[in-house]
């Protein structure tokens, strides 16, 4: 893995604007993002926390390489992303393994289809599968999956190709609380094997300050970086850090921000 | 490691298997054969009565013994299972021709938009004229022999496999195409490996109507233009009057096209065991 100039953070986003224009006349386009900027160090985890529609997955979608910014770039290494690659795995919110696959082959074909030999590739997935917790499951068919399990073959899926960069679009948002957290410890412990660049997107700000080392949240559409916050406890966590002194205070901030945003919009309640 | 105590994660079973009503005292199967028996109580009742002319309805019993006798004797010098097979082979064969033709212009028309720019108002104009219609132009261009039939049930079969496997891979969810990109599959891999499977449920509920419509059109040509097959079988026995030996007819006709279906369901259920989980 050879080491970025010192100075130069893994990931860019710079001055990125994003609109969808709408195919009537009569709508007007939506602004998604406005001059967004943000700056990724390797191996960073960092969340970006917002209300619904503020843009926060486009950004992760521009940055994957499924969309296009509309201004402004966005750079990997100094590289400006041009679609997508297995250098940047994604784990998406909803079920996205493909139904008519194991899990074992669900996992193996990115790799697969990039010509691997088979005795490269089907050990490193045997000792993926079991690192998140699914030996034994190898056989099975996405169906046959709780949701969390689904989550852990869509990580072993993007850590096959041994990313620099993990995309992860509300992975565990339609987990229930317990196995959110589990999920949260899962891929804290997996960074600590991998040390991947990891750019998250949540709604659960709890979730966001427990995983990451920075935590962004955003302004209501057009989005635009409001407040950032760093989390200061070391890696690994455990529980404990929920409810800690720091946790409470950067949970309080950063509700604040996003709750002021969300409000902006509703009706007024009676004084 | 919660969740994975919680799994008992169940081998594949067949379709339906999940179903959760079953737990209810009279099964559904003692309504379906009460209904079939009620029926056939009541076609006893009117073939024996006065109230229809004698010969226009014939009894459960005359059937039985007219299907024993064609079984036996055969029909207009052939025997009844080549009847069957006739009409079975011509509609099996413009089926499967199809289908071959079928699944893959469909595929394409619908991964490709430039593709399916250029098929669609084609399809779309061919797909609401009734097949019969096209029975002249057959008979026409191919004439009465074996050819002429097929190709109009080819015609039939490509026209609904081909809609179907259109919009399976049109509709095909974008998380799927997503995750492929991402993974790094090129546009042939993605629609070898991707497209194709994802559009199999979609395709499989083609390939049923287009059976169905493949055994319907068989004996519709059969009637026109033929001097074998089941659909021959009654409309010369029509002629002849030897009413009975039409019921056998349409009877079987019935029961072996309920028989494709019921196949066609057990292949649909291997292939797609993830459809509807």
């Amino acid at each position: 893995m050879p080491d970025a100039p010192v100075g130069q953070s893994k990931i860019s986003f710079a001055g990125v604007e994003k609109v969808y224009s709408s195919a009537s006349a009569r709508v007007t386009s939506t602004r998604a993002l406005e001059a967004f900027n943000l700056d990724i160090a390797r191996a960073e985890i960092l969340s970006i926390v917002g209300p619904t529609g503020c843009g926060k997955s486009t950004a992760l979608n521009i940055l994957a390489g499924f969309e296009l910014a509309s201004a402004g770039a966005v750079q990997v290494d100094g590289n400006v992303i041009v679609g997508p690659g297995p250098d940047r795995g994604v784990v998406f919110q909803q079920a996205s393994l493909f139904p008519w696959m194991t899990v074992l082959s669900n996992v193996v074909l990115g790799v697969k289809c990039r010509g691997l030999p088979r005795e490269d590739y089907e050990p490193r997935a045997r000792r993926l599968l079991v690192e998140v917790g699914l030996k034994g499951f190898e056989g099975h068919y996405p169906y046959q999956l709780s949701g969390g399990m689904q989550q852990r073959v869509q990580i072993a899926r993007a850590l096959i190709n041994e990313p620099e960069i993990l995309l992860m679009d509300e992975p565990f948002g339609a987990l229930d609380y317990q196995t959110r957290l589990l999920m949260q410890k899962l891929l804290l412990r997996l960074w600590e094997h991998f040390r991947p660049t990891i750019l998250f997107i949540t709604h659960d700000v709890g979730e966001a300050i427990f995983i990451s080392d920075r935590v962004i949240a955003m302004t209501k559409r057009p989005g635009r970086v409001k407040r950032e916050v760093r989390v200061q406890a070391p890696k690994p966590r455990d529980y404990e850090f929920i409810g800690s002194a720091e946790f409470t205070a950067l949970e309080r901030e950063l509700v604040m921000a996003v709750q002021s945003e969300v409000e902006v919009d509703e009706v007024p309640a009676a004084h | 490691m919660g969740d994975v105590a919680l799994q008992t994660a169940p081998k594949v079973a067949p379709s339906g298997a999940g179903d959760q009503r079953r737990e209810r005292r009279v099964p559904d199967v003692a309504f379906s054969i009460g209904a079939v028996l009620l029926l056939l109580v009541l076609w006893y009742v009117f073939s024996h009565s006065s109230l229809i002319k004698a010969g226009y309805l014939p009894s459960p019993e005359s059937l039985a013994e007219t299907f024993i006798d064609l079984a036996r004797n055969g029909y207009q010098g052939r025997p009844l299972s080549e009847h069957i097979a006739i009409s079975l082979f011509r509609a099996l064969a413009g089926f499967a021709s199809g289908v071959i033709v079928g699944v893959p212009v469909g595929l394409l028309a619908g991964y490709s938009r430039r593709a399916g720019a250029m098929i669609s108002p084609i399809m779309a104009f061919i797909r609401p004229i009734p097949p019969i219609a096209f029975i002249p132009m057959a008979v026409l261009y191919f004439g009465l022999g074996e050819l002429g039939k097929i190709v109009l049930i080819f015609f039939v079969s490509f026209n609904y496999v081909t809609a179907n496997a259109q919009a399976g891979a049109a509709n095909f969810p974008i998380a799927y195409r997503r995750a492929a990109q991402s993974l790094g599959l090129t546009r042939a891999q993605t629609f070898f490996r991707i497209v194709l499977p994802g559009a199999l449920p979609q395709i499989f509920t083609g390939l049923k109507v287009a059976m169905a419509l493949s055994w319907a059109v068989v004996v519709a040509a059969e009637l026109v233009g033929a001097q074998s097959g089941l659909g021959f079988m009654i409309s010369d026995a029509a002629l002849l009057f030897r009413i009975p030996v039409v019921y056998v007819g349409v009877a079987l006709i019935g029961a072996i096209g309920l028989l494709l279906n019921f196949s066609l369901n057990l292949v649909e259920a291997k292939v797609v065991h993830w459809k509807g989980r």
